[in-house]
């Protein structure tokens, strides 16, 4: 084999690095730019939760103890909109779908359904946000995994492909819609 | 919201998932959205204003069964062409591990990208295959929606992390509001049952029923089969024993229209399938005309027939079971209504309102996510964006 040879070879392999190297880096790049995404929608819903919480609290249509259990929750919600501490923020949201859980019962809700005016239109609200937070919580904690798996990948360790990005971590917190509004 | 559809398999020839991404397309134009769906076809076919042609398709054998598929680089180019043009707020694949314009489209695009899994049974080899392959691109998936809990599984198990479940959606209005056709109403001594379905392939249950008509017919001699669906008749009778035959009417395939009247004259719907069935759109339809139903005990066919609430199950298979359970429910008229009454309830939450409800949801939060991101800019390290080169492209 020839010097040219191998300098030849030896150009065609760093290409071929190169070009692996890129093509992984822009496949993380991609995929942290999902997991942004995806939490920048959880984050947007949660705050639509606790805003549509705050306004039936608000109404002056549930009683007052009722009313204080919900303003206290979405207030500590609304609080923690831009907290980064995953744990933290499941259990505050954690909080918020229990506290409608236990002041939207059946009953409560026939009672605000037999109103007129905003009462109806508070519930939906709350069931749409509710129903959003749970897609996108989904959607987040999917974008995480494919990201932590990406990155358990030996050529992004070895080359530090993923910068001085953060590990994503899922968001686990209890989202079930209060009963009266599930289908 | 401007609503880009992607169909892997062309609209030549009837199929579920075409049939969905039709009238998903059809519910959000009425809705007032913009509405371009993306799918194969021949040059002859004349498709609805809303479908561009990804191309003519060719059969090919994927995953145990010969479908229409459409790929190659001229298709590629159409594909990223219908892409720019489009301009969407977000992207709807469906199916996008066949091998067809999902395909393509997923590894062509950027941006809120959602994506219906409709198969149940994706062969493990055939992922095994296909996963270094489409990873990356399955990657920039960002909804992912199950069309039923089988379904959901294959994702789980196949691609990994998880998906939203929203079923297929019916019409429910178009079987409920058809006009019955007297001809094929029953009375109290000529009862009418229906079967639907291609006759000669046999997981559609059509010979199970035949085992079990001799047992039916012995107590009540008067009953009707009407029989509606593809296939030689003639073919499929020489199969029956003569009293069978004889009380069996073929309709051949029926249009749209004529199943609605069928289903809503009929006195039950028997659906013997012995497998292969992931949802059990006929069902839904079946109940939304109010026809009680019988189905053999799928898992499919029992979670739509929420645990066997809104129809009557029997044991896969069995004829006896199901002459047993045919019998009681053509002896008991106050049953038949009660059980089509509870299938007629459970069939609104499968209508079309509902089901693209569920799917907006789904679009409203991977868009409501990516416009705030976009307005915050790149975040990406400068380095990963000087060597991004043509992958990101």
């Amino acid at each position: 084999m020839t010097t040219l040879d191998v300098v030849a070879f030896v150009a065609v392999v760093l290409i071929a690095l190169a070009w692996f190297l890129s093509y992984s880096a822009a496949r993380l790049d991609r995929l942290h730019g999902r997991v942004e995404a995806t939490y920048a929608a959880l984050d947007a819903q949660l705050v639509r939760r606790a805003e549509a919480t705050l306004e039936l609290a608000t109404s002056g249509l549930l009683d007052p103890a009722s009313a204080l259990v919900l303003a206290s929750a979405a207030a500590d919600s609304l609080a923690h909109a831009d907290d980064s501490d995953e744990q933290e923020r499941g259990a505050v949201e954690s909080d918020v779908t229990e506290s409608l859980a236990a002041v939207l019962t059946p009953e409560a809700v026939d009672d605000l359904r037999a109103g007129d005016g905003v009462p109806h239109d508070g519930l939906d609200r709350i069931k749409a946000a509710g129903t959003r937070v749970q897609l996108a919580r989904r959607f987040h904690n999917d974008a995480v995994s494919d990201v932590r798996r990406v990155r358990r990948k030996g050529v992004v360790r070895l080359f530090r492909l993923a910068g001085r990005a953060e590990l994503p971590q899922s968001i686990d917190f209890d989202d079930a819609l209060p009963a009266p509004l599930r289908d | 919201m401007r609503i880009g559809l992607v169909c892997p398999y062309s609209f030549d020839v009837p199929g579920g998932v075409q049939y969905h991404v039709r009238d998903l397309a059809e519910v959000f134009i009425a809705q007032g959205h913009d509405v371009s769906v993306l799918a194969p076809s021949d040059e002859d076919t004349v498709l609805p204003d809303y479908v561009v042609s990804a191309g003519r398709t060719v059969p090919i054998r994927y995953n145990g069964s010969v479908a229409r598929l459409n790929m190659g680089p001229v298709s590629a180019a159409r594909v990223s062409r219908w892409l720019d043009e489009g301009d969407f707020d977000v992207l709807h694949l469906h199916e996008p591990i066949t091998p067809s314009v999902s395909m393509l489209a997923m590894w062509a695009a950027q941006g809120p990208i959602v994506a219906t899994f409709h198969t149940s049974n994706l062969r493990s080899r055939v992922m095994q295959a296909a996963y270094p392959i489409v990873r990356p691109s399955l990657e920039k998936i960002t909804g992912r929606i199950a069309v039923s809990e089988d379904a959901r599984r294959t994702v789980t198990t196949h691609v990994g992390g998880d998906a939203v479940v929203i079923p297929n959606g019916v019409f429910v209005d178009r079987f409920d509001l058809a006009d019955p056709q007297p001809a094929w109403q029953g009375t109290a001594e000529r009862p009418t049952v229906a079967f639907l379905g291609r006759m000669l392939e046999p997981r559609k249950g059509l010979p199970v029923l035949a085992r079990a008509l001799p047992g039916v017919l012995a107590e009540v001699p008067g009953l009707r089969v009407l029989v509606a669906g593809p296939g030689d008749a003639d073919e499929v009778r020489a199969d029956l024993t003569p009293e069978v035959a004889q009380v069996c009417e073929f309709l051949g395939a029926v249009s749209d229209e004529d199943k609605a009247r069928l289903l809503r004259s009929v006195d039950a719907y028997v659906a013997p399938n012995t497998g292969g069935e992931s949802f059990g759109i006929i069902l839904i339809e079946a109940m939304s005309a109010g026809a009680p139903v019988l189905a053999s005990d799928l898992p499919a066919f029992v979670r739509v027939l929420d645990d066997g609430r809104a129809g009557v199950t029997f044991r896969n298979e069995d004829p006896d079971d199901l002459a047993r359970t045919l019998l009681g429910m053509l002896r008991d008229p106050v049953e038949r209504a009660t059980v089509a009454a509870r299938g007629r309830r459970r069939a609104d939450t499968f209508d079309w309102s509902v089901v693209a409800a569920g799917i907006m949801a789904v679009y409203e939060t991977v868009t409501a996510g990516a416009s705030i991101v976009h307005s915050n800019g790149d975040s990406a390290p400068r380095w990963a964006r000087l060597l991004r080169g043509r992958s990101r492209s």
